[in-house]
């Protein structure tokens, strides 16, 4: 690892300041699981890192923040995927986004591991993340996922980059609704899915964020009584593992009928993939196993596999299907 | 003691002893038998060392920091193949820090898989060595080169090797597997092994089943990297600290590159983190890291560290061939097996031992026709050297689903079918005790139920045999045991602790002949001037080492029964010992002041262990060692939708002579089943097939099974026997241990779904395919 320079500044002014100064090698810190891990691996060098975890200033204290904001919720962009786990106010509404920050990486990595950092690291594609490859991220002419290793890559939405989307609270934060708020020159607040860019929009770069940009804090909109909300994912591995896809699902449910459906799967596509097919097929009906089967039918019936990766057809289908019966309480057949 | 004595011995197993008569050689004591009551060995005791362990205090090669010591690094060859152009090293050791640089290659010469040696530097900090390696000018010509094992057995393929290849072996192998039967392009073939006419066999069969199973590349991944520390205390001599199974032939090998005496060069290992087969000598099977940290430090004039990365692990540091096996098994209208015939080929990438072990040629030895063939393919890969227990787990996986297969077709169940055809009592008695203990009748009823009604998730039953021998060395150890004047007993021995627990069971050994405290016991080994040792390959450790530690002890247990003789007045034939005194009639005196009238210092003694004497009642093929037995059974849940299986439960029963300590032989169970649900669920080393690169080197993509992903229950049973191999009675478990567990799991995933997966690891998009449910495009 290159020797780097860490500035802890007090202020969101300070942090940009220290940032700007050095556009080409300084970078934001929060976590660090992802940034130390692309340092130790030797895909980036950066020589200062601006630590935001000591900002103590009204925006420090809102990237801090947990809790009802108005009549939804906030969450800063400092809290932590454990933090995340173990909050107990999000309820059986916004189920979702414990889920989903319970399930990624490990109880150690979750206690560092930031719901900024998890929304603004880079993708895990071994390609990527290989020091002496250069594939189309890295400036190279071709996604080497294409003519290479495939297995783990998207089915969705890809091209020319294949890589999938890393993070877990995206799938749920898209799920819920969320909008994010981001402080640069300007503060600017905006829907999550205008967070994400896709390979088609600009393959080198997997978010909208300008240098000096802070992500602030993500805002869940207002939940009825009714609403429900789960994710679940599918690993090779169940200890630490990356998913081969994941299933995020909010509704309101009244007398078994589903509305305002928002189905997102995670892991199948370079950003992640709201489903509109699934969501009509669902939309304004009863639930049912059967409905479900054919909205997870829908969801996939768009995807185009690489070599490796059909696979992701069915286990995708198979986990939406877990989820929906388990969100809408439709008991799973044995 | 009298010479060349003749004993009785009590062996055998369960309710089936009996006597046999054992010449014993001068000097041995009489062998513990079934007979034998012991008051310690064969007790649960914990690892002596373990509050050194869980403190930190625990001393491992990258803990030793000598004065002065400068880091080492590596360049290693970004290309699978590739011939060196030019090479310049002059521009790193004008870098910051750095104190020497070395090319490892020279021009013209190709290099063969990526991750081979080029050039390496020793710098003040690790940094420091590893941006001076960026320094280092290079030319590279790259050329073809063929990754995949299919591939690289067609005509025309890239060649590996342009000439005849000479075979590595160590310690860690299978003694008598090996060896060649030709080579031609990429392909190796090894001596096959024969008995009948399994051709005809197969002609004759009724009922048959043809199939091709293959496994992946495995790696060992030992928690603590190779590594090695390398200090001149003068031209001609050094002390070395390093991570390694084999004390001595690290002291060998380094002694050898330099043109050392032997005596003259000193090793240390007083902790290692761990080897599984990849530990042995002075360099990595592909790294020459003794030479590389001898000669840089030599250079230096300082001490050199030379530890590796875990991407460096993974790339030259050997594995686990993968597999590609065309089994075809015969059978007679009467279910009877007329015919196994397996075709192996596998690769080991640049190196060779791609076999695939005993078990299709062993276990089912009913079976009148058997002809295993097996072939090393080359490949741009680094090579592979031996893993625990070489070349078992994937035959045992071929072969145990196939026969569940071939059972599928017979109508017979899977168990029954292995019963008439295993001729080993012991492991039938196995095989019996796991039916009932494991639910094995009721379980396979509720399986069938489940994939009748097309459950969601479903659940299964298998079962698997292991075969190892019993390779104890005699001859090898010489283990040292001291009573000082103030009563304190030590033991001595130039092994090392691989983390099985020798260090406690030595301990015990002692403890149970001198009848002291085992707390009261000295173990001191890791360490090449305690006297020789054995390797810690190929399960021999115990079985090697004990019989001579006993043998010390009983010596100095002679001495010290003398010399109670003569403080008591009585002959010492007369002597008896109870709880540490030595009693004559009613007069005794205590341990403490006995060992006062000790003349000098102390009374010291050394024992040794004499070649194996019995192997009741079962003999390894082709040799005069016991035959060692154990199945295990595994139940599997399916997620039908998902493709994920959990491994619910590990039943492992295996025979390991005289367990000496249940609880550290019990662990080596666990760890050898947790081994093996991790190389048949996650484990796999991906290589990009265009680039020739490994895409997974490091523990994230190289999925090692974790705490969820490791059985809910793994329950352990030992058959113990007495086979009257050597005098404690010991022989070894290591190996077996990890042999049928992905076998067991494997044909319990065939009975949840019905279809068998042929290939490991049982990963959901295998599951799911073999399910018939992902489209045609796609299916790996």
């Amino acid at each position: 690892m290159r020797p780097f320079v860490i500035r802890r500044p007090k202020s969101l002014d300070e942090a940009q300041d220290a940032a700007r100064e050095r556009p080409q090698d300084g970078v934001l810190r929060a976590g660090g699981i992802d940034l130390i891990d692309r340092m130790k691996e030797g895909i980036d060098a950066p020589a200062e890192l601006v630590e935001l975890r000591g900002l103590a200033d009204e925006t420090g204290e809102l990237m801090r923040a947990l809790g009802p904001a108005g009549d939804g919720m906030q969450v800063g962009a400092l809290v932590t995927l454990a933090q995340l786990a173990a909050h107990e106010g999000f309820g059986a509404a916004r189920a979702a986004l414990r889920e989903a920050a319970g399930s990624a990486a490990t109880p150690t990595i979750r206690n560092a591991a930031t719901l900024g950092g998890n929304l603004l690291q880079r993708p895990r594609c071994w390609y990527f993340r290989h020091a002496d490859l250069v594939c189309l991220k890295k400036g190279g002419t071709a996604c080497l996922a294409v003519s290479g290793e495939n297995k783990f890559h998207a089915i969705l939405g890809g091209g020319p980059s294949f890589i999938v989307h890393p993070s877990t609270l995206a799938c749920a934060l898209t799920a819920l609704d969320a909008q994010v708020e981001v402080r640069g020159a300007e503060a600017r607040t905006i829907a999550i899915g205008e967070l994400f860019l896709t390979p088609k929009q600009d393959a080198r770069r997997e978010h909208t964020l300008e240098p000096g940009e802070v992500l602030v804090r993500a805002i869940l909109p207002k939940a009825g009584d009714d609403q429900r909300s789960g994710y679940a994912a599918v690993k090779e591995k169940q200890s630490h593992d990356w998913p081969m896809a994941e299933a995020a699902v909010k509704m309101s449910l009244q007398s078994g009928v589903m509305t305002d459906v928002r189905v997102v799967l995670g892991h199948v596509a370079p950003i992640p993939w709201r489903s509109r097919e699934a969501e009509a097929a669902l939309e304004g009906k009863p639930a049912s196993a059967a409905l479900f089967a054919e909205a997870a039918k829908a969801a996939l019936a768009e995807a185009r596999p690489l070599r490796d990766n059909a696979y992701k057809i069915p286990l995708a289908q198979g986990l939406l299907r877990e989820v929906l019966h388990r969100v809408a309480g439709v008991p799973l057949p044995e | 003691m009298p010479d060349d004595s003749k004993v009785t011995l009590k062996v055998g197993f369960a309710e089936q002893l009996r006597d046999i008569e054992v010449q014993l050689p001068a000097g041995e004591p009489k062998p513990w038998d079934a007979r034998a009551e012991l008051k310690v060995v064969g007790k649960p005791h914990p690892r002596v060392e373990a509050p050194l362990k869980v403190s930190g205090a625990a001393k491992y090669t990258h803990d030793i920091v000598p004065q002065g010591a400068l880091w080492a690094a590596v360049l290693r060859c970004p290309h699978a193949c590739a011939l060196v152009e030019s090479i310049d090293v002059a521009p790193a050791k004008s870098q910051p820090g750095v104190a020497a640089a070395l090319a490892l290659v020279k021009p013209g010469e190709r290099m063969i898989f990526a991750g081979q040696d080029v050039a390496a530097v020793a710098a003040k900090t690790a940094e420091q060595a590893e941006a001076a390696l960026q320094a280092i000018a290079v030319q590279y010509k790259p050329e073809a080169f063929v990754i995949d094992t299919a591939a690289a057995m067609q005509d025309g393929a890239p060649l590996v090797h342009r000439g005849k290849v000479e075979e590595r072996s160590t310690e860690g192998d299978e003694p008598g597997a090996g060896g060649s039967a030709g080579q031609r392009g990429n392909v190796r073939t090894s001596p096959s092994m024969k008995k009948g006419d399994a051709h005809k066999g197969l002609r004759m069969a009724k009922v048959s089943h043809e199939a091709t199973y293959t496994t992946q590349v495995h790696t060992h991944s030992a928690l603590e990297t190779h590594s090695i520390v390398v200090q001149w205390d003068g031209p001609k001599q050094a002390t070395l600290w390093c991570s390694t199974q084999g004390i001595f032939s690290v002291r060998d090998e380094f002694a050898e590159i330099f043109e050392l005496k032997p005596t003259d060069v000193h090793v240390h290992t007083e902790f290692l983190g761990g080897g599984f087969g990849a530990k042995f000598g002075a360099s990595a099977p592909g790294s020459r890291m003794g030479f590389i940290a001898g000669e840089l430090a030599r250079q230096a004039g300082a001490p050199v560290r030379l530890l590796l990365d875990r991407k460096e692990e993974h790339l030259c540091t050997g594995n686990r061939p993968d597999s590609r096996q065309q089994v075809k098994l015969g059978a007679g209208a009467n279910g009877q097996l007329t015919a196994i015939h397996v075709v192996a080929h596998g690769t080991a990438g640049i190196g060779t031992g791609a076999g695939v072990g005993r078990n299709a040629f062993g276990v089912y030895s009913r079976c009148p026709n058997i002809l295993v063939e097996s072939h090393d393919v080359f490949t741009h890969a680094g090579p592979a050297t031996a893993m625990r227990a070489p070349g078992h787990p994937q035959g045992a996986f071929a072969l145990e689903l196939a026969l569940d297969e071939l059972a599928k077709k017979l109508k017979r169940d899977p168990l029954d079918l292995r019963l008439a055809h295993d001729e080993h009592p012991v492991r039938r008695h196995q095989f019996e005790l796991g039916r009932k203990q494991f639910g094995w009748d009721e379980g396979k009823k509720r399986a069938a139920a489940l994939r009748d009604k097309q459950a969601r998730v479903r659940r299964g039953f298998g079962v698997a045999g292991s075969i190892w021998g019993d390779f104890g060395r005699g001859k090898a150890v010489v283990a040292t045991v001291s009573v000082m004047r103030d009563g304190s007993v030590e033991v001595k021995n130039g092994l090392q602790d691989i983390g099985g627990g020798i260090t406690t069971v030595v301990a015990q050994v002692v403890a149970e002949v001198l009848q002291r405290p085992i707390e009261a016991v000295r173990v001191r080994l890791g360490d090449s001037e305690l006297g020789p040792s054995v390797g810690s390959g190929g399960s021999v450790t115990t079985a090697s080492v004990t019989p001579a530690v006993r043998a010390a002890a009983e010596a100095v247990k002679t001495q010290l029964t003398a010399l109670a003789a003569k403080q008591l007045g009585r002959k010492p034939e007369e002597i008896t010992w109870s709880e540490g005194q030595a009693r004559a009639g009613s007069k005794s005196i205590a341990w403490a002041e006995l060992c006062k009238k000790i003349e000098g210092e102390a009374i010291v003694a050394t024992g040794t262990r004499p070649e194996t004497y019995g192997a009741y009642p079962v003999k390894f093929m082709g040799g005069n060692s016991y035959q060692i037995a154990g199945v295990q059974f595994a139940e599997v849940s399916v997620d039908t939708w998902t493709g994920v299986v959990t491994v619910e439960r590990v039943l492992a029963i295996h025979d390991c002579g005289k367990v000496m300590n249940p609880l550290t032989a019990r662990s080596q169970v666990q760890g050898g089943v947790i081994l093996g649900t991790s190389y048949a669920l996650t484990e796999q080393r991906i290589m990009d097939r265009v680039r020739g690169v490994m895409l997974n080197p490091n523990l994230e993509t190289y999925k090692i099974a974790g705490a969820r992903d490791v059985p809910r229950a793994i329950d352990v049973v030992f058959t113990p026997v007495d086979t009257g191999a050597n005098n404690t009675g010991a022989i070894g478990i290591g190996e077996p241990a990890t042999i049928p567990t992905a076998a067991a799991i494997a044909c319990a995933v065939h009975d949840a779904l019905g279809v068998a997966v042929r290939d490991l690891p049982l990963t959901p998009d295998r599951v799911l395919a073999a399910l018939g449910v992902v489209p045609a495009r796609g299916a790996s």
